[in-house]
């Protein structure tokens, strides 16, 4: 074994770093719950919606902060925030009544995704937005309105393909929006439809990182915005959704360390950092890496707000001044939907050890009491060590570099494909803490496989330092964490 | 010298000494390859030229056109002998991040296309990294394309062990250097000259310099990235270091300053791994030994970079007592301000000119009637320079929300101007109280 330990220690803040640190209360959760079990942290989504509220008051804009609903199934986070100001974009029918049932009223609901008539007749009469991703959808949209009389309807058209002068800036085709170039035809059918709908803005769907992407896709909106104005319309918002990212680790040296040395892995430089030789992606050809590694950018140096921030302040490419101050000349608002950078520091995954085998190979497997499904990092491309939380002190702990395996009868059920170095040998019994799932990594794709019961979800809170819990479904927020009042 | 075509002119760079009392080795003389005196300006023109050279006529009979994957002096070289050959180029790449490069290669004619960043949600159905998408892609465009690949063309390497070299080696009267130092791009003058040096003098020993993973040097690949390019091979080099921007913009500096090499960050960066690699070794030395470094390009391209590493390098504005940044919180709140409703009876009483600080692409869509549009920037500017208006003129002015106007209303203010207003709340407050807003 390489004698240095590659670390990939994950990016605790408070309160959820405390939380990792309380042993007993957590040990006495799954003993009564069981393995897996997800907590949830609703109060830190509040604090984060005012994390994003303070970068919109420092470009002074005004508009809405939506939680995408897609990065969690969690109703005590849903109802926590439908206790603040923030709105939430909802890509189903299921989540629609998801939200509705939590208390958030149509007015702060956005319909977003593929639609089907079920969904936009219940987002229609309730007074949500709905994204238009095509004229199709409006048409549809348009004659459900006026056949089952329901209330006009505010809309976001959402565009795609937009043009750059002098530099091409390619994206990724989107399987979402109107091409830009087709706005005219856009228009024309919101004006025909005028009767029916209600343009109260723009909205790009993007899956990048790039801000120079972003910046030519919001200056494309704000073009929009004033075309639509020039039509006797009154659009006052720009929409664009998320994307902001999230810092999974704690250090830096550490993620450059790993990904450098796996690269090493992958030509055949150092031993195996993975189960069987897998590459995430990277591929050795004549000496030479091909491939793209399709891993999360797990440490970012600029992430959530301060994503935003940067975003704000970028020159519009062709208009020449700041998007923010843009958006803010043209009297609109900023309406985003985040759905992993809302969630950051909400929640973690709890796993318990099953066992604890040497294998003759020298390897170190460790099988969890969990599938790899229900520890959604893997599939997310996240790589991050869990937290050992030992059920009793050990007297002299030793580091360790483990194969993490599931509990499904199904060779590929490996929670990680990667060889993970703890500080400590977990034992069984022990716990392993993943920290930070709460956005795409806790019920995304968990299942049901093999009859094995999905995790439960509880909500927490700190109270005067002690960790007050109820099941995620009994949370409801007002001032106290389920139960019976003390 | 008199040539018949520019790419004559490419090759045959000096070799200058570095003085001593800049770099402060004892034993070691250190030599500068000054590779920004190429005519396009950089290393690169030499693997340009010598990778489309040979393949110009095919691609004119066929109206090809160039095609490469390059950020910077590739596409730069490329661009111009595509122009002379009456040849379209084409730059596709994931890593211009130098404005003044894009603006350059957007007026030598080049077309540049940038490849999407990192996806946020992980989509595994995106396999390929650029280099090879590039590859599939220009399949699919058939024969209409001349790609010289210059990651993994072995004519880029040629280009260096044919020229590079061979002329060091003639600069050094016949000898090769002890030490060769060179930053990693695409490998080719590295593994180019090293190949030649080595052949005339095993004893040679190579430095690669790669840069830091979370630093950014235009030119230089990172050490991950550099495992992505065929023409690399580790054991070409004795060791890699590792060099930062600050490096870059340090090594640029004393060039710059001390050494009239106007060179830029790649070639700084070269300087300071190159001296902080020998200072380790100068003591132990007992016989006089000699170095090479490669300065890639020029410095003037790189202004933006630099500024913003390093803006105390440009130094500062003189103090101007008269900006809005001068102007204090308690100094803005308590500026004269009126409300839409009093605004629209003074405008009608005192005729006032009603400034609007907005963007002119917002205030073409909405704007109070008879308004004129001076953008904040250029009205900062205005009030150094000089207002189009007088002291006892009535000025209201506008922002979007009231804060920026207020800022300059006190500003006018204590520079003695009578009757001057901030719109509170600004255009959307007068949009929201219902005041009228006309458009162009």
């Amino acid at each position: 074994m390489d004698p240095t330990p590659l670390y990939l220690e994950p990016r605790l803040d408070e309160p959820l770093a405390s939380l990792v640190e309380s042993a007993e209360f957590l040990h006495t959760l799954t003993d009564a719950l069981g393995s897996p079990l997800n907590i949830l942290l609703p109060d830190q989504a509040a604090a984060n919606v005012e994390r994003f509220r303070a970068v919109f008051r420092r470009h002074s804009l005004s508009g809405e902060i939506c939680l995408a609903h897609k990065a969690t199934r969690s109703s005590a986070v849903v109802r926590r925030l439908a206790a603040t100001g923030a709105g939430i974009d909802v890509a189903s029918l299921g989540e629609l009544q998801h939200a509705l049932g939590a208390g958030f009223t149509g007015d702060r609901i956005v319909a977003t995704g593929p639609k089907d008539p079920d969904f936009l007749w219940l987002a229609a009469r309730t007074g949500a937005v709905v994204h238009l991703d095509g004229l199709a959808e409006l048409d549809l949209l348009a004659e459900l309105v006026r056949k089952h009389g329901l209330p006009r309807t505010r809309v976001l058209p959402r565009l795609s393909g937009f043009a750059s002068a002098g530099v091409r800036v390619r994206s990724r085709r989107s399987r979402f929006g109107v091409p830009a170039a087709g706005l005219d035809r856009l228009i024309d059918a919101l004006d025909r439809h005028r009767d029916a709908v209600d343009p109260i803005g723009t909205a790009y769907h993007l899956d990048t990182t790039s801000l120079d992407e972003k910046a030519l896709a919001f200056e494309g909106c704000l073009v929009a915005l004033d075309a639509l104005r020039r039509r006797g319309f009154a659009p006052r918002a720009v929409d664009i959704g998320g994307g902001f990212g999230t810092g999974y680790l704690a250090d830096a040296a550490q993620w450059e360390r790993y990904t450098t040395e796996l690269r090493r892995a992958v030509l055949g430089e150092r031993q195996p950092l993975t189960w069987g030789g897998h590459g995430y992606g990277l591929r050795a050809e004549g000496g030479t890496l091909r491939g793209a590694l399709g891993l999360y950018p797990a440490h970012r140096p600029l992430s959530g707000p301060d994503y935003l921030d940067r975003l704000l302040a970028r020159t519009a490419p062709g208009l020449g001044r700041g998007l923010g101050a843009l958006l803010l000349d043209s009297l609109g608002d900023l309406r985003i939907a985040p759905g992993r950078a809302l969630l950051d520091q909400c929640g973690l995954t709890l796993a318990a050890v099953a066992e604890v085998r040497r294998e003759d190979s020298g390897d170190t497997v460790v099988r969890l009491a969990a599938k790899a499904d229900d520890i959604g990092l893997e599939d997310h491309g996240v790589l991050v060590d869990p937290v050992v939380v030992p059920r009793a002190p050990a007297a002299d702990p030793a580091p360790a570099a483990v194969y993490l395996t599931g509990s499904l009868c199904l060779e590929s059920d490996l929670i990680t494909r990667r060889l993970v170095h703890l500080p400590r040998l977990p034992r069984p019994g022990d716990l392993l803490a993943f920290a930070n799932t709460a956005g795409y990594c806790m019920d995304f794709g968990a299942t049901r496989a093999q009859g094995r019961p999905g995790a439960r979800k509880v909500a927490v809170h700190r109270d005067a330092g002690r960790w007050q819990w109820c099941l995620d479904d009994r949370y409801w927020p007002i001032g106290r964490t389920g139960g019976t009042p003390a | 010298m008199r040539y018949d075509s520019i790419t004559d002119a490419i090759g045959d760079t000096p070799l200058v000494r570095i003085a001593p009392e800049v770099h402060g080795l004892r034993n070691i003389d250190l030599y500068a390859k000054l590779e920004m005196l190429n005519p396009f300006g950089s290393v690169k023109d030499r693997a340009a030229w010598n990778m489309a050279r040979p393949r110009i006529a095919d691609a004119q009979a066929r109206g090809a056109t160039v095609v490469e994957l390059s950020s910077g002096n590739t596409a730069k070289a490329l661009a111009v002998i595509a122009g002379m050959h009456g040849l379209r180029f084409k730059s596709v790449t994931n890593r211009m991040r130098v404005p003044e490069i894009k603006d350059l290669l957007l007026l030598l004619g080049a077309e540049i296309e940038e490849l999407p960043g990192q996806t946020e949600c992980l989509d595994p159905g995106l396999a390929d990294d650029p280099l090879t998408a590039v590859h599939r892609e220009l399949t699919a465009m058939g024969d209409a394309h001349l790609h010289t690949d210059q990651y993994f063309n072995e004519r880029n390497t040629e280009a260096h062990a044919a020229g590079t070299g061979p002329e060091i080696i003639a600069d050094l009267d016949g000898r090769a250097p002890d030490w060769f130092v060179a930053c990693v791009g695409t490998a080719g003058s590295s593994t180019g000259v090293a190949r030649v040096l080595r052949a005339h003098d095993p004893g040679v020993r190579v430095v690669g310099l790669v840069a830091g993973k979370s630093d950014f040097i235009p030119g230089i690949r990172d050490i991950d990235e550099v495992r992505e390019v065929g023409l690399f091979d580790p054991a070409a080099y004795d060791a890699i270091d590792a060099v930062s921007t600050d490096d870059a913009v340090e090594g640029m500096v004393t060039l710059m300053r001390r050494c009239g090499i106007l060179a830029g960050p790649t070639g700084g960066a070269a300087y300071t791994g190159a001296v902080r690699r020998l200072r380790a070794v100068d003591d132990t030395l007992t016989e006089r030994a000699t170095a090479v470094f490669i300065v890639c390009d020029r410095g003037e391209s790189y202004l933006g970079y630099v500024r913003r590493h390093r803006p105390e390098l440009f130094g500062r504005a003189a103090a101007d007592p008269n900006t809005v940044a001068s102007v204090s919180a308690a100094e803005a709140e308590s500026a004269a301000a009126l409300d839409p409703a009093a605004a629209r009876e003074w405008i009608a009483r005192r005729r006032p000119t009603v400034v609007d600080l907005r963007s002119p692409f917002a205030f073409r869509a909405l704007h109070i009637e008879g308004s004129i549009n001076i953008v904040d920037e250029v009205f900062g500017e205005l009030v150094r320079g000089g207002l189009p208006f007088g002291r006892r003129q009535p000025v209201l002015l506008a922002c979007p929300v009231g804060e920026q106007s207020a800022r300059y209303a006190a500003l006018l203010a204590r520079m003695g101007h009578e009757e001057v207003y901030s719109l509170a709340g600004g255009i959307i407050g007068w949009r929201d109280a219902g005041a009228p807003l006309v458009a162009d």
